[in-house]
């Protein structure tokens, strides 16, 4: 599952290490995510997309990107 | 508490464990050690919640119950495959937990085990218990390699 959440990070001038403050996880965790290396939970999901406003589909998506065109 | 803090009181208390450990060699009760040694583990977990740094996402977590449950399938099977040697020794002569009856006169005493080999065994699962913590530690950092626990990215420099 591909994300854009170091897009979204960027556009809020936020570092993982604030991210995962904000959202009450490791900074490894959001390095692991944004590297694909780990997919979120669910709940973790939302919490992401809430915090940057989005719908989570903006956030993650899942599959090839080309699908969602 | 901070994690060094956490740290020196581990250290305090693994060394107190080393002493209360002879001390039972010394006066023959083996109820001293296992008490302090569950003692000593209840105030390292109850220490251990207390840390102030520490947090533990759903990441942690499942890289921990990974990292179990692959020490525990591959523990079994070496513990078992141990045993079943000891049980074979064991049922290939009389136990010695005891000093033998000597037999009819003008015959050898029966062969039995003697007790530094039940000693000996102690140790040896002592041994395999330690080889179960390197096995989870092994897991662990394979599983937080795999997950990406230990990438680099251009915030760490």
């Amino acid at each position: 599952m591909k994300n854009r959440i170091k897009v979204y990070r960027a556009m809020h001038d936020l570092t993982q290490e604030g991210l995962a403050n904000e959202l009450g996880v490791t900074r490894q965790t959001i390095l692991a995510i944004e590297k694909g290396k780990y997919d979120p939970s669910l709940e973790l999901a939302f919490k992401i997309a809430r915090f940057f406003g989005v719908a989570i589909e903006e956030i993650f998506l899942y599959g090839d990107v080309t699908e969602r065109k | 508490m901070k994690r060094n803090t956490f740290y020196l009181l581990a250290g305090i208390v693994a060394l107190a464990e080393v002493g209360i450990f002879w001390l039972s060699v010394e006066l023959e009760r083996p109820i001293l050690i296992q008490v302090a040694f569950v003692l000593g583990v209840l105030l390292l977990y109850a220490a251990r919640r207390a840390v102030e740094e520490r947090i533990e996402d759903e990441r942690t977590a499942m890289i921990t119950q990974k990292a179990a449950l692959r020490t525990l399938e591959v523990f079994w099977v070496v513990f078992f495959a141990v045993s079943l040697g000891s049980a074979v020794i064991a049922f290939s002569r009389p136990l010695g937990l005891r000093p033998p009856h000597p037999g009819p006169p003008g015959t050898a005493p029966p062969d039995v085990l003697e007790l530094p080999f039940i000693g000996g065994f102690a140790l040896f699962q002592m041994a395999l218990l330690c080889l179960m913590i390197f096995l989870y530690v092994g897991f662990r950092m394979y599983y937080a390699r795999k997950y990406g626990g230990w990438d680099t990215d251009e915030e760490q420099d």
